[in-house]
């Protein structure tokens, strides 16, 4: 598998996906034009990486997301839900949800999908300032 | 509209409190647009982050909405993409931020839509915080372009319920309103 690495712009946030590092980033705002186009590829890559990725392999899948509309929260949902699938079935998959201190909002989006998330590991990081 | 009709409009509007209108047709270009110069009105008057995010939430969740279900549509010159129209106006009145929207929509959709707004200011932030978890974990609604949570997270970022009202304006299509209160 290859990097999938989709740089920032504007409602579009910055997504690196790396099958060698195992640690992948979803960074910055997310409210494109078309959200579901936006995400397909996001989604098939992350199908095909937790497919074959070996039970003794840990993966870190990093969110610093500081603003999303309602049709990214249904992605990130189901993309969730797909990690919890994988971690159900003995992977070693974990999500870190970076939130700004200032930024109440992100923190309590980041609870809400962790009390929907029962068998993933779901931390809430406050950033470094 | 003759020449000082506009002065007047203008002074109305800011009478009102309004800091920012927009009438017409919304595209992904003008909602990032309208969006980047909300956050920098925003900054510049130091509005703190946690309120800053409720107002921009709202301003986005219905944007999007009146460019994909305005009833009153235009096609761009090349014939790509639809937009939908709408007016906009966001302003700050006796301590409150407002977002203030306006779009056309069939005559048909206005009882569907108004029990379901009517259920949403009646839920309380714990009903409306499960019904998006809820939804959230569902599809969306055939008919619906995104996850179908808009209206629910307006009325999750709002400080007190949502205002909404429907003008009929032929046998066809009504004007439907919505205001969002940000304290």
């Amino acid at each position: 598998m290859e990097v999938l690495e989709i740089p920032a712009g504007t409602g579009m946030p910055a997504i690196r996906l790396d099958p060698v590092a195992h640690s992948h980033r979803f960074a910055g705002e997310s409210y494109p034009e078309n959200t579901s186009e936006f995400y397909a590829p996001v989604l098939a890559w992350v199908e095909r990486y937790l497919a074959g990725l070996a039970a003794e392999q840990s993966a870190e899948f990093n969110f610093e997301i500081v603003y999303f509309n309602s049709s990214t929260s249904k992605i990130f949902m189901d993309l969730f839900f797909q990690l919890e699938e994988a971690a159900q079935s003995g992977k070693a998959v974990t999500v870190n949800w970076i939130y700004d201190r200032d930024n109440e909002a992100a923190l309590e989006y980041g609870e809400e999908f962790a009390e929907d998330l029962v068998d993933l590991p779901f931390h809430l990081v406050e950033k470094a300032s | 509209m003759m020449l000082d009709d506009l002065h007047a409009l203008k002074t109305r509007m800011e009478d009102e409190g309004a800091i920012f209108c927009f009438s017409g047709p919304i595209s992904h270009q003008i909602v990032i647009g309208i969006g980047e110069a909300l956050k920098n009105n925003m900054q510049a008057d130091r509005i703190d982050t946690s309120t800053s995010m409720k107002i921009f939430s709202i301003f986005m969740e219905q944007m999007q909405n009146m460019m994909f279900y305005s009833a009153e549509r235009l096609c761009g010159p090349n014939g790509e993409g639809e937009f939908g129209f709408g007016i906009i106006v966001l302003g700050r009145r006796e301590g409150e931020h407002f977002v203030l929207c306006g779009n056309r929509i069939p005559a048909a959709k206005v009882e569907r839509l108004r029990g379901y707004l009517s259920d949403l200011v009646a839920m309380s932030p714990d009903q409306l915080k499960q019904l998006y978890r809820q939804k959230r974990k569902q599809g969306p609604e055939a008919d619906s372009k995104g996850a179908g949570l808009g209206f629910i997270e307006m009325a999750r970022k709002c400080s007190r319920p949502l205002e909404f009202d429907f003008k009929p304006i032929d046998a066809d299509t009504a004007f439907f309103t919505i205001r969002g209160f940000i304290q």
